[in-house]
């Protein structure tokens, strides 16, 4: 509806390695890959539902360096994280038949 | 079984409905909003069921066992302190999976325990098929569907509890995986015998392992370190099985569990984009959710004013006219002055309170109801970064709009205790719903609803400026913003009443005694011309500093109790109807008064609640912090008049 979500409909093949949740496209599939940072912020997320290996999507972001909004396409869950957090995560892109 | 009362915990993830439902068996008694961490503290209440009495307690939500928020320690305490009779797990369906690891969790324990599936409109909405059959032979608990916000299902519910407490069934803990598990039995082996053991020791070992990292540990070493030595090689075995580390791979293990179970008792069939979801990407639009949040707030506080101020204008005519018809026909003696008095603290709260507190209650209950307090946070986040805190001090900003107390409470959500001193001290200089109201009928009603506006403007911009100096003085980055944005909701009308209804209660009852307390007191004294040794005393201040008539000095006494007395008190003083207020003192005046009142020490509710929270230290850096704040900025509005 609109336009930052535009991209959803058109879907680019994507190849590569591991990148962070802050360098992804919104609306594409990707797997949690790792979660850097310290103990406290890994059991935090794992709390909040979001695994190694989960299917997460950019959802979103607010303006001026604000959080990013991300979807766990596995348990239907949105958090927003702040770009310290978000650059923690990583991912990679999701196996071709679950795109 | 014997006659003691039966405790029965609601436990349940952030945000799953526990309050709406405590509330649909023990009436309005919790607050509830769509913000996961609505409540912060627990609350309890005795009742009735087919002539048994219980005691139900609805707890903060917590996603795990592990506790890592204050509020999620409150959970803890209560299952492991005083063992509760019966757990109701409460879950919103439409978030099964990621909420039935709570569940596997819970079911180790081992205590009696009854599922609830809420918010079976929303999961049927969403097109999940749940099969509570197949969940109830999974799981080896009762399992019941519910709509908390109608009240459905309750009955069935509180059937099982009966039957359960009375059958005493426990369930069976959930099997992980045979290595995982046989590490587990491993380490039950090496308990010590004096080991304080929780629940049972199967639960005990799992939380052992679990504790790494955390400050438990520290506490086993120093208190066993021949069992620490063996909990270390216990966990560094389980991390090996996964190459991850051992309170993952624990968790891990429950999420698998859990997935299988959705997998197996739901179906999932795709549902179209709802209208919410709709509004949910224009509200969280990167430019236009700014627009929107701006308009939002804008347009309430018109819309506020437009209601509230005929409703003003016609509701202070009867109160003035008896006040004129007393002084007429009694003069000036001590009961014509108690009753004077009395008439200008009932109609005070009756015709200028009133108009304007309940459309902003309402208002307030339906932007909570439908989930826009975490998304406010997820768009000002950045704004926030910039004056040294992060998008979760937003919402318990907003809620400060609404009053100082629970918004103070609510802090608790914060994960650095830095973060949390900032915003409370911070939230006092949030004008309340109390406060608004004075605002809008005193500057908005007298001097036009720019005047108001600016006001706000003014008000919010001494916020951030005392946040950006706060947030340098206690130096220390914040950790970054983790919020959970839950699912727009469309709030019904009949919860949003309650609310209103609830909040205005305890307004009428916390408020009004004081209101009229303070008029008969006033009268009382300025008839015994005590209210002048009072105003020679504060006339430095008053009339030297700000500029103001010597004799409302004694009003900021009574704004110790509640800011509104004061400016309620301001006519009492000097002696004018509320029309003829502008005939005595000039615009500079009035606004300079509203400033100073406005940020003046937090009334003593405030004052009480920081105290409690956060110590006695920050709730007298506060009453420093306002007073000093409210002498500069009313002197700086003082000053603004006199040069333009
Ligand atoms: N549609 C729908 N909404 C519900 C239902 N139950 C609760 N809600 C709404 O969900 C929101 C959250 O409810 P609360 O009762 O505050 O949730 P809670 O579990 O107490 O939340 P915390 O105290 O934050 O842990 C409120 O806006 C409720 O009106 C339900 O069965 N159906
Ligand atoms: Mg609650």
């Amino acid at each position: 509806m609109f336009g930052h979500k535009k991209d959803r409909v058109e879907s680019p093949p994507i190849v590569g390695g591991v990148c962070s949740l802050l360098e992804i496209p919104h609306g594409h599939k990707f797997r949690i890959a790792e979660i850097n940072g310290g103990a406290g912020l890994h059991r935090r997320l794992l709390a909040l539902g979001f695994h190694r290996g989960d299917l997460v999507a950019l959802d979103g972001e607010a303006l001026l360096g604000g959080p990013v909004l991300v979807k766990n396409l596995n348990s239907d869950t949105r958090i927003a994280l702040g770009r310290s957090i978000a650059r923690k995560i990583l991912v990679e892109p999701a196996d071709e038949h679950e795109r | 079984m014997n006659d003691r009362v039966p405790v029965i915990v609601f436990i349940g993830q952030p945000n799953c409905g526990k309050s709406t439902l405590f509330n649909a068996i023990a009436g309005f008694k919790a607050q509830t909003s769509n913000f996961p961490g609505t409540t912060v503290c627990h609350a309890h209440s005795q009742v009735v069921w087919k002539n048994r009495v219980y005691s139900i307690v609805d707890l903060p939500g917590t996603y795990s066992l592990t506790p890592q928020e204050p509020q999620e320690k409150v959970v803890l305490t209560h299952i492991f302190g005083e063992k509760p009779d019966l757990i109701v797990n409460v879950i919103d369906a439409s978030l099964l999976c990621r909420s039935l690891e709570l569940t596997v969790e819970l079911l180790e324990l081992e205590y009696p325990m009854v599922v609830v599936l809420n918010m079976m409109d929303l999961a049927e909405k969403k097109g999940m098929k749940i099969d509570p059959v197949a969940l109830e032979n999974k799981l080896g608990v009762p399992v019941i569907k519910t709509v908390a916000t109608r009240g459905q299902g309750t009955k069935e519910l509180m059937d099982r509890v009966e039957k359960i407490l009375a059958e005493q069934t426990t369930p069976r803990h959930l099997r992980y995986s045979g290595e995982v598990e046989g590490r587990i039995k491993k380490l039950i082996e090496m308990l010590p015998a004096d080991f304080p053991v929780i629940a049972n020791p199967r639960f005990t070992a799992i939380r052992a392992i679990e504790a790494e990292t955390l400050a438990v540990d520290k506490f086993f070493l120093e208190n066993n370190p021949e069992f620490k030595k063996g909990l270390d090689r216990v966990r560094q075995e389980i991390s090996a099985l996964r190459e991850a580390p051992a309170y993952e791979v624990l968790a891990a293990e429950r999420h698998h569990l859990a997935l299988k179970i959705f997998e197996d008792c739901c179906r999932v069939r795709h549902a179209r984009l709802s209208s919410l979801e709709k509004l949910d990407s224009l509200i969280m639009h990167p430019v236009l959710g700014l627009f929107l949040l701006l308009l939002i707030f804008a347009g309430m506080f018109y819309l506020i004013f437009r209601v509230g101020s005929p409703l003003e204008a016609w509701l202070l005519k009867p109160w003035e006219a008896l006040r004129l018809g007393i002084q007429e026909r009694y003069g000036h003696n001590l009961p014509a002055e108690l009753l004077v008095g009395l008439v200008q603290g009932v109609g005070g709260g009756v015709a200028i309170v009133f108009p304007y507190f309940i459309p902003l209650l309402l208002l307030m209950g339906f932007l909570e109801d439908i989930g826009y307090l975490a998304r406010a946070g997820f768009l000002m986040d950045a704004f926030m970064h910039r004056l040294g805190l992060h998008g979760k001090s937003v919402p318990l900003f907003i809620l400060g709009f609404g009053c100082n107390v629970p918004a103070i409470m609510a802090t608790r959500i914060l994960e650095s205790r830095r973060d949390r001193i900032i915003t409370a001290l911070l939230i006092p200089f949030i004008p309340c719903a109390a406060r608004t109201t004075i605002i809008l009928a005193l500057v908005a009603f007298l001097l036009g609803p720019w005047w108001a506006l600016g006001f706000y403007f003014l008000n919010l911009v001494v916020v951030a400026v005392l946040s950006s100096i706060l947030t340098r003085v206690f130096k220390y980055s914040s950790p970054g913003l983790i919020l959970e944005i839950p699912s727009l909701k469309w709030p019904s009308p009949k919860n949003i009443l309650q609310k209103t209804y609830f909040n205005l209660k305890e307004f009428v009852r916390f408020a009004w005694p004081i209101l009229i307390a303070g008029s008969l007191l006033l009268s009382f004294l300025s008839f015994l011309h005590f209210d002048r040794l009072v105003n020679a005393v504060l006339t430095p201040l008053v009339s030297g500093l700000l500029g103001l008539p010597s004799s409302l000095g004694v009003t900021l006494l009574f704004g110790f109790l509640r800011k509104e007395l004061s400016l309620l008190m301001m006519f009492q003083a000097l002696g004018v109807s509320y029309g003829q207020l502008l005939s005595v003192i000039n615009r500079a005046q009035l606004l300079t008064f509203v400033t100073f009142v406005n940020f003046f020490i937090p009334c003593l509710s405030t004052l009480a609640i920081l105290w409690k929270e956060l110590g006695r230290r920050v709730a007298l850096i506060s009453v420093v912090l306002n007073l000093s704040l409210a002498v500069l900025v009313s002197w700086l509005v003082r000053l603004a008049f006199a040069l333009f």
